[in-house]
């Protein structure tokens, strides 16, 4: 589909708007004192107060390494099945285990309610929200409404197809079989036109936030 | 030496009954405990015993004995709140009182019986107040605590007093039963032909202690007062915990928010200058038509905020049904902890601390404390036992140890059956959640073996990272040295 795919001409446009935007990346607003942004890799930035969604075989990888370059706690939040599947000792890889708070719901309802709750608290909570089907555009929009409130991160990890949503970007994550630790992340949509193709290479292996590294391998 | 008085209610479980005016008593009747699967008796009245019915009893026997018995099981919490209830009136008496469980109190009456005109009238006193409230009553007072307390329950008449100084003499004459002894020493010591506490004292200590053990020397020590043993005062339980009570029914939200209110700051005011919080609070709204209706919430950290209390109790309030108005509430608080002021909300970090706390009790009382969690590690090289979910709040062990080797994110227990479309060891081709995967390269076997000791599936297993063509990294799992060559999917590596 060469409406994903950017060019190099356009790529590089958008890392000079990155280079233009360094002010906003670590400008403190001081009202609700979260970073606007978080720059997962390079040129790969999320934007805070707002949910994004994430798809494919490798959405777990890119909601951990999101949480891992924010300091706030994680809310994992999702149904038995998903919660119980969590493996802390391959967690830790990427995240540290002692900042994750499971949230284990009885029912879809359920876990809907605790994920805007936890988006419209003040902490500024990553939250990913860990569901078997995907979120209607009246249960998105509320969400993009309580994360602006909390000045936190929503992620919705989808499994199948998206629906439409309020959702300010969403990612199709999978592994590439060449490399160990080298995934494509392909920006599928973007509501301030944050297109691309990312692949990257996870170098770190540490717990802690400031050395996972990723280097940007190649931009397709 | 002090002096103590023992107050024994030998029919404490009998006097509840006939207080609250149950009209059985006034028949052949009889309290029962249920022990080993026998229903046997413990207390009886009046005519059941003229009848033959004895405490010890089975109660098929007693029945045999007594057609007419009437009988009711014993109700140790209610007991135990009549005593607590007799233990405050003791006040009158001496301010240091020591409950004496299951059917007793004990008081030190040091410098408190010239108020009544000397012991004899105390104790009078105390015999006849109680027997006016309805309870029966023996009364011993000596110069230790033991002693105090056999008089009461071996002495033969209501009231045994042994003189100051004169305790040893008196107790000399009482059986061995009287020093609360196990049964099987009180048998043997029976066997030895010793049956009143004198002939022990004519008997070597160091002997009796060789053949019957320590505990014998020691309760004949602490009964003649060589050993001291105090009266220690029982404090009252403080209760955190304020009611209201109105003339008139009310059902509006915000009247009950209101109450609420007035009730919280009042319980907050009190937990507060004690420097305690509380883990848990229940709310009781009697209603006029539907009766009391309990609700509880529960908190992260102990908490002793009156505005927290209310946000809480706003979602539970919100479902109950008030059809005719309620006029009775209480709001308690539970699981007092001690806390450590500190400042809140400076700096940052107390500030997101606070937030999560505050997040934690939110979605706590909604959705179950025990379903918020958080990972514990655990010491172990199987995988599926290598960390555990435990409740947030239980602090979690410190140390985190890395696993030694690679595992997957996502972890399928039990394994998910993977089928085996192009053979191999692992598959070329296998078929899992209804999608082809072609193996593209591998790493392993990691073998591991289960746990004889612990483990019911006791299959040695080999773990391999498949690398798939599509892109997965899966965990395939296959038991060696089994007939069938199943493999499994354990994990999902992301």
């Amino acid at each position: 589909m060469p409406n994903h795919i950017q060019s190099a001409g356009n790529l590089k446009s958008l890392a000079k708007a990155s280079a233009l935007g360094k002010g906003v990346v670590t400008c403190m607003n001081l009202s609700k004192s979260m970073i606007s942004h978080v720059e997962v890799a390079e040129g790969v930035r999320l934007k805070c107060g707002r949910i994004h969604e994430v798809s494919g075989p490798a959405s777990d990888v890119f909601a951990m390494l999101v949480s891992a370059k924010r300091e706030s706690e994680i809310m994992w939040i999702g149904l038995n099945r998903e919660i119980r599947s969590l493996c802390a000792t391959g967690i830790e890889r990427y995240v540290s285990t002692d900042r994750i708070i499971l949230v284990e719901t009885v029912s879809r309802d359920e876990a809907l309610w605790t994920t805007e709750q936890a988006l419209r608290a003040t902490g500024g909570f990553t939250v990913i929200l860990d569901l078997p089907n995907t979120l209607s555009l009246k249960e998105s929009r509320r969400f993009q409404l309580a994360a602006e409130h909390g000045g936190g991160i929503g992620l919705v990890l989808i499994k199948g197809s998206a629906n439409n949503s309020a959702a300010q970007t969403r990612w199709f994550c999978k592994q590439l079989p060449d490399k160990n630790d080298t995934w494509e992340w392909d920006c599928l949509k973007g509501k301030n036109g944050e297109f691309g193709k990312w692949h990257v290479h996870y170098q770190g292996g540490v717990n802690a936030t400031d050395i996972v590294h990723m280097a940007t391998a190649t931009s397709a | 030496m002090p002096r103590i008085l023992s107050i024994w209610l030998p029919l404490l479980p009998l006097n509840r009954l006939v207080r609250r005016g149950d009209p059985r008593v006034a028949g052949p009747f009889a309290m029962t405990i249920e022990e080993k699967n026998a229903w046997r008796i413990t207390h009886t009245n009046k005519k059941s015993k003229e009848a033959g019915v004895k405490p010890g009893q089975s109660l098929a026997d007693a029945r045999a004995i007594c057609p007419d018995l009437l009988t009711e099981p014993c109700d140790p919490v209610r007991e135990e709140g009549l005593l607590r209830t007799l233990w405050r009136w003791a006040d009158v008496l001496s301010p240091q009182i020591a409950l004496d469980s299951p059917d007793g109190l004990l008081l030190n009456i040091d410098g408190c019986a010239h108020l009544f005109g000397g012991e004899v009238d105390m104790a009078e006193y105390a015999k006849s107040r109680l027997n006016d409230l309805r309870i029966n009553v023996r009364i011993g007072i000596a110069d230790t605590k033991m002693a105090a307390r056999a008089l009461a329950r071996f002495g033969t008449k209501f009231v045994n007093i042994a003189e100051a100084g004169k305790t040893n003499e008196i107790v000399a004459n009482l059986p061995i039963a009287a020093l609360g002894l196990s049964s099987a020493i009180t048998t043997d010591l029976m066997r030895a032909g010793l049956t009143h506490i004198g002939q022990l004292s004519q008997q070597k200590s160091s002997e009796l202690a060789r053949r019957f053990g320590l505990e014998l020397t020691n309760s004949i020590s602490t009964i003649t007062g060589q050993t001291p043993d105090p009266i220690i005062r029982k404090n009252p339980d403080t209760i955190y915990a304020a009611r209201m009570t109105l003339p008139d029914p009310i059902g509006l939200m915000d009247d009950l928010e209101e109450i609420l209110k007035r009730l919280a700051t009042h319980v907050c005011k009190k937990l507060h200058a004690d420097n305690k919080g509380a883990r848990r609070f229940s709310l009781t709204v009697r209603c006029v038509d539907t009766g009391d209706h309990t609700m509880s919430i529960g908190f992260a950290q102990p908490c002793f905020d009156s505005k927290a209390i209310l946000r809480q109790f706003t979602f539970p309030l919100s479902k109950l049904k008030i059809d005719f108005g309620a006029d009775w509430f209480r709001l308690s608080a539970h699981q007092f902890e001690h806390i450590q002021l500190k400042q809140m909300s400076m700096g940052e970090k107390t500030n997101h601390s606070d937030s999560k706390y505050k997040l934690i009790d939110v979605v706590g009382n909604r959705v179950g404390f025990d379903r918020v969690r958080v990972f514990q590690h655990h010491e172990n090289y199987l995988p599926e036992y290598g960390f555990g979910q435990i409740q947030v709040g239980n602090k979690p062990q410190e140390s985190w140890s890395k696993a030694k080797r690679l595992r997957p994110v996502r972890l399928f227990d039990p394994p998910e059956h993977a089928k085996v479309t192009t053979s191999g060891r692992p598959p070329q081709r296998f078929v899992w959640r209804n999608t082809t995967f072609d193996t593209k390269s591998t790493k392993g076997p990691e073998r591991l073996t289960p746990r004889w000791f612990k483990d019911k599936d006791l299959r040695t297993r080999d773990y391999w990272i498949v690398q798939t063509q599509q892109g997965q990294r899966l965990w395939l799992l296959t038991y060696p040295g089994t007939h069938k060559k199943e493999w499994y999917v354990a994990g999902e590596f992301g």
